[in-house]
């Protein structure tokens, strides 16, 4: 034995180590952890209850005007209500189809959709097939419209309020809102038309391939 | 720590661009080391008179595999946030042909031919320069291959999921074939040896 090893060269002694690894790898299993699920629940509340899993909607609309590129805006919503009115950039994914959609598992994603509770279930799919930058609108559209779309101008608010109001002000106008100065009319929501979204949804669920292959070689 | 170091934000962009920079010159030296920067070398592997080529890709293949394979499934790599590429199968086996004959008449692949440039090799120039003006030829023409490039898209396909084999099989499998090519290649190459021999005596 010992004769025989001392004939090998160094290539055949490495050839022979690369066929033993290779026959461990026969037994060594996925290299992916496989299909099965496993959630580290202590992760995942840890990461709910210090709220560093939400983006607000005031950070996304900054994002957004700041041209922005390096996340994935996922609208849960039906189709229906996605060509009716959604916010620019995103690309529509209902819920249902999540799982079998092409995110890949480095973007960073922000789900929304009209509240929190759809997103908060597409957040926790996604977790537990472990994605990594998946993050939730927090309020998600309704809250967006509220905030970004139609703020209203603050009761009695401080001078730092007020400021924030007037930049407010402009960012509604970037997407097509307008800002509700008079703070009294709290009903008029079904008057406020909301601003057409055909020109900034140009994305759809059909995979644009151009944004992924900046990667690679 | 885990890998990929940089999908896991241990340093942001920045100083991702140094280490690819150290990275670049590492390849580099490898690659010349290796005498990749000489057509004559490289295109003689498609005469199957020198097998270095075979040789040194299928080391660089098993070497990577493995160690991939081995560091992931120890848990220190996620391998889901290892880049792959996505799969157009028709437009990428007509690339595949036209790099294959580029390949043969030039003498260089894209890489190889900028480790020549920097040696110097007039023909390597002369090669980035044409690769250049098809980069250019290919952006303008564009639009009315488009819809072929974007043709027969299959997305993310590995070969284990595709042929739904086991990882670990086909790490043995891909192993296998390189012991084969290695041993095919020394093989050849004392044939082709021999045979040359007896022409030149």
């Amino acid at each position: 034995m010992k004769k025989f090893l001392s004939n090998l060269t160094t290539n055949q002694k490495l050839g022979g180590v690369a066929l033993v690894l290779g026959i461990i790898a026969l037994f060594a299993g996925n290299p992916y952890g496989g299909t099965s699920i496993k959630v580290n629940e202590k992760d995942l509340a840890l990461s709910t209850v210090g709220n560093s899993d939400k983006v607000s909607v005031t950070d996304l609309a900054d994002w957004i005007i700041k041209n922005k590129a390096d996340f994935e805006l996922i609208d849960l919503r039906s189709e229906e209500k996605f060509n009716e009115y959604t916010i620019p950039n995103a690309q529509c994914i209902p819920l249902a189809q999540l799982s079998s959609s092409e995110l890949l598992r480095n973007q960073k994603i922000i789900l929304f959709s009209d509240d929190d509770v759809a997103s908060s279930q597409a957040w926790f799919i996604l977790k537990s097939k472990k994605y990594k930058g998946v993050y939730i609108l927090n309020g998600g559209l309704n809250n967006w419209k509220e905030k970004v779309l139609f703020p209203k101008a603050p009761v009695n608010g401080s001078k730092d309020e007020l400021a924030q109001f007037e930049n407010m002000k402009e960012v509604a106008k970037y997407f097509g809102g307008s800002a509700q100065s008079d703070s009294s009319v709290t009903d008029s929501k079904p008057e406020i038309k909301l601003p057409t979204s055909n020109t900034s949804n140009t994305k759809t669920t059909a995979p644009t391939g151009k944004k992924k292959k900046r990667e690679g070689c | 720590m885990n890998a990929p170091f940089f999908k896991f934000e241990y340093f942001n962009t920045d100083v991702s661009l140094i280490i690819a920079f150290a990275i670049g010159i590492a390849f580099g030296i490898a690659l010349e080391k290796g005498g990749f920067g000489r057509a004559t070398i490289l295109a003689s592997q498609f005469y199957f008179t020198n097998m270095r080529v075979l040789k040194v890709m299928f080391t660089a293949i098993v070497t990577a595999m493995l160690g991939l394979y081995f560091l992931s499934v120890i848990g220190f790599v996620d391998l889901s946030l290892v880049y792959l590429t996505q799969t157009n199968m028709l437009p990428m086996v007509v690339g595949g042909l036209v790099a294959g004959v580029g390949f043969v008449i030039g003498g260089y692949c894209p890489g190889t031919s900028m480790v020549a440039v920097a040696t110097g090799k007039i023909d390597a120039v002369v090669y980035v320069a044409g690769m250049i003006f098809g980069i250019f030829v290919f952006g303008e023409m564009f639009p009315s291959i488009e819809n072929f490039f974007n043709s027969g898209f299959m997305g993310t396909v590995t070969i284990p999921s595709y042929f739904n084999l086991s990882y670990g099989l086909v790490v043995f499998l891909v192993v296998l074939m390189a012991l084969g090519a290695f041993a095919a290649a020394e093989w050849g190459e004392k044939k082709m040896a021999a045979k040359s021999g007896k022409v030149k005596a």
